[in-house]
């Protein structure tokens, strides 16, 4: 069978170049490939990115440092909470703020939302591109609660802006923590339906194990973060490893993908380790909220903040990975350099060199399975 | 890829019986009460007032209370805030506010404004819904140019400041005032050579020449030479008459176009409202 398309391939000599993107609902996002097909088999895709490129960086010279942390949401809409956190940790390290562990547990619970709420899109979105259209509503459903959750806490559904320099902006709203659990009740017993209703359907399974696999030494050379390292079998998690914040003080396992259905490092098992990584997230905002310190929710923050020449770097845990936000300053009221390090651009990287003899379909896969965000490669 | 048919049947039987339990939660949901609401008409109270007291919608000031400190102004990342303070001719010891305009169409509803003000007069409303036909009316101007409000004197010992129920002076303006209505002038900048006065004759003489050949092609034009008397008030009329105009003389009569297109497309190009 294979050899007999392969020869008429070769006979009519169907190569051709294709334009996958940049409005193609599969390429999550403003995304260009440039397709080399050899009939349905691949020879190599070549990502086109900087079509949402909004000088995010060069922003952050020039509005003053306050003033830059609403643009950090629109770094990654999907998952705002992280980028504003990187970039609240990164100022406070060059103006060597102690924060409130009330506002440092804030900030993790927060986090952790905003963790199952952009999972519950890249699990959706993913299952979306391979063919199933129910279980995207049904995480977007449960997304839902968690935006109005973040609503009520914050007053935006998207971009958030919730962490101040210094700490958070609002404490919590009264009921919330019980809405919460209650959510989280709910929301375990929907994972072991979610995993009944697509996880591991036969077809679904099938098409996605052994499908663009990326070794683990390959994932550490390509700099891949986040669930695209641990899907790829690589231990490290920044919370666990260099831990920051509150989350020293939370117990969570580290899911690793161990080959569920095929080889370690396929589509499946980056699928798989975001719905393990949404329990472990449940859990930790079940801890956070158990063990919440009373106390302030900001520090002393000057009203003008001028920080000492120097530089800082932040690193944390966002949703797509290793956030890292790079921040010098020369002592002025406005950055000198601000430089956001994240994880959808590296993993755009590999595509280029996984997607070599993969058919078109599982392009879509492998892409999906990234969890790419566009805004998040361009900045 | 070679297949046993042990393998071939077992993955038949899983595919129907992962079906099965895939399609046995999707109809649970027929039983189950439908989780979407019809907005805007279905839902059982206006959205605004479902949604959280700390939403972040439009921007609203109580100018009884401003203080006229302008950190608002300072704080905002995008500069949609603009504020003048003058000192009251009548009294010189008392500053007005003369100017206190926010573009709510530039605003990012990122509540950094709302923090720094001392007496809560800029707030966050939970207002949303203002579609506006033109996109200067989305411009907020809290105080009237010619009426000047007076800046609020702080009281130490107050324990609260008095402040109108929020969002009811938003609510208001965008009630009161239609959605389609026209857009305010701006005017831009004079330039330092130009004679407006001068200017405004040539556009309705441009028309008139134009449409005495063109009767038939342009009945739109016969407002222009009559409205070139009234430009200096309202050249925001004028503008988009005057573009079409330029339009209508070049395709009737190429010959004397040059010389009217010129003369009747340089002050509507001053008069677009887009030019500040």
């Amino acid at each position: 069978m294979e050899k007999l398309i392969l020869r008429r391939v070769d006979r009519q000599n169907e190569e051709m170049i294709l334009n996958f993107g940049p409005q193609h609902p599969s390429t999550h996002g403003v995304i260009n490939f440039l397709v080399e097909t050899d009939g349905e088999v691949l020879k190599r895709a070549t990502p086109d990115v900087g079509y949402l490129h909004r000088s995010i960086e060069k922003i952050g010279e020039l509005v003053g440092y306050p003033g830059f942390m609403p643009y950090t949401d629109r770094v990654d809409y999907v998952a705002a909470m992280f980028a504003n956190e990187g970039y609240a940790i990164a100022v406070e390290k060059l103006l060597k703020l102690e924060v409130p562990p009330r506002a440092q547990w804030l900030r993790a619970i927060s986090c952790e939302l905003c963790r199952i709420a952009s999972h519950l899109v890249s699990v959706g979105t993913m299952v979306m591109d391979i063919g199933a259209f129910t279980p995207m509503l049904h995480g977007i459903r449960e997304r839902e609660t968690i935006n109005d959750l973040i609503e009520a806490l914050c007053g935006a559904r998207l971009t958030y802006n919730y962490h101040r320099i210094g700490g958070v902006a609002f404490d919590l709203p009264e009921g919330w923590r019980d809405k919460v659990l209650a959510f989280l009740d709910h929301f375990d017993k929907f994972l072991v339906e979610y995993d009944r209703l697509i996880s591991f359907n036969e077809i679904y399974v099938k098409r996605l194990a052994n499908v663009a696999v990326i070794p683990g030494p390959m994932a550490v050379n390509y700099g891949l973060v986040g669930p695209n390292l641990r899907g790829s079998g690589v231990d490290w998690d920044v919370r666990r490893d260099m831990p920051y914040g509150a989350y020293p003080n939370f117990q969570f396992k580290v899911p690793v993908g161990k080959g569920y259905f095929g080889v370690s490092g396929d589509s499946f098992d980056r699928y798989y380790v975001r719905c393990l990584e949404m329990a472990e997230s449940s859990k930790i905002v079940r801890q956070a909220l158990e063990s919440l310190p009373e106390g302030e929710i900001t520090a002393k923050v000057p009203r003008n903040i001028k920080p000492e020449a120097g530089e800082a770097l932040s690193r944390v845990e966002s949703a797509r990975g290793e956030m890292a936000y790079y921040v010098v300053s020369d002592g002025t009221n406005k950055a000198y350099r601000v430089r956001v390090r994240t994880g959808s651009f590296t993993a755009m990287s590999v595509i280029e060199d996984i997607s070599p003899g993969l058919m078109v379909a599982d392009l879509v896969a492998l892409i999906s399975s990234l969890d790419v965000v566009a805004p998040e490669i361009d900045r | 890829m070679p297949q046993t048919v042990r393998e071939y049947t077992g993955s038949i039987r899983n595919t129907v019986k992962s079906f099965w339990h895939g399609l046995s939660i999707t109809l649970s949901y027929l039983a189950r009460r439908p989780t979407t609401v019809q907005y805007p008409d279905r839902t059982p109270m206006p959205v605004r007032d479902m949604l959280p007291p700390r939403y972040r919608g439009f921007l609203e000031v109580d100018t009884a209370i401003c203080t006229g400190c302008q950190a608002c102004e300072r704080a905002c990342p995008i500069g949609c805030i603009q504020i003048s303070l003058e000192k009251d001719p009548a009294n010189p010891k008392q500053r007005v506010v003369t100017q206190f305009d926010i573009d709510e169409a530039k605003c990012m509803f990122c509540g950094l404004c709302v923090e720094p003000c001392p007496t809560g007069s800029i707030q966050h409303t939970r207002e949303f819904e203002a579609t506006q036909r033109h996109i200067r009316n989305l411009v907020f101007r809290w105080s009237d140019p010619l009426k000047p409000f007076p800046v609020y004197k702080v009281d130490k010992n107050a324990e609260y400041y008095p402040r109108v129920p929020l969002g009811s002076l938003v609510r208001a303006r965008l009630e009161t005032l239609a959605w389609d209505r026209a857009a305010p002038v701006f005017l831009p900048p004079e330039p330092a050579g130009a004679a407006k006065p001068a200017a405004q004759p040539k556009v309705a003489a441009a028309a008139a020449a134009g449409a005495a050949p063109a009767k038939a092609a342009a009945p739109a034009l016969k407002a222009a030479p009559t409205n070139g008397a009234p430009a200096a008030e309202k050249p925001a009329v004028v503008a988009p008459v005057g573009a079409p105009a330029a339009d209508g003389v070049k395709a009737p009569a190429p010959a004397k176009a040059p010389a009217a297109e010129q003369a009747a497309a340089e002050p509507a190009v001053t008069l677009t409202p887009e030019t500040k």
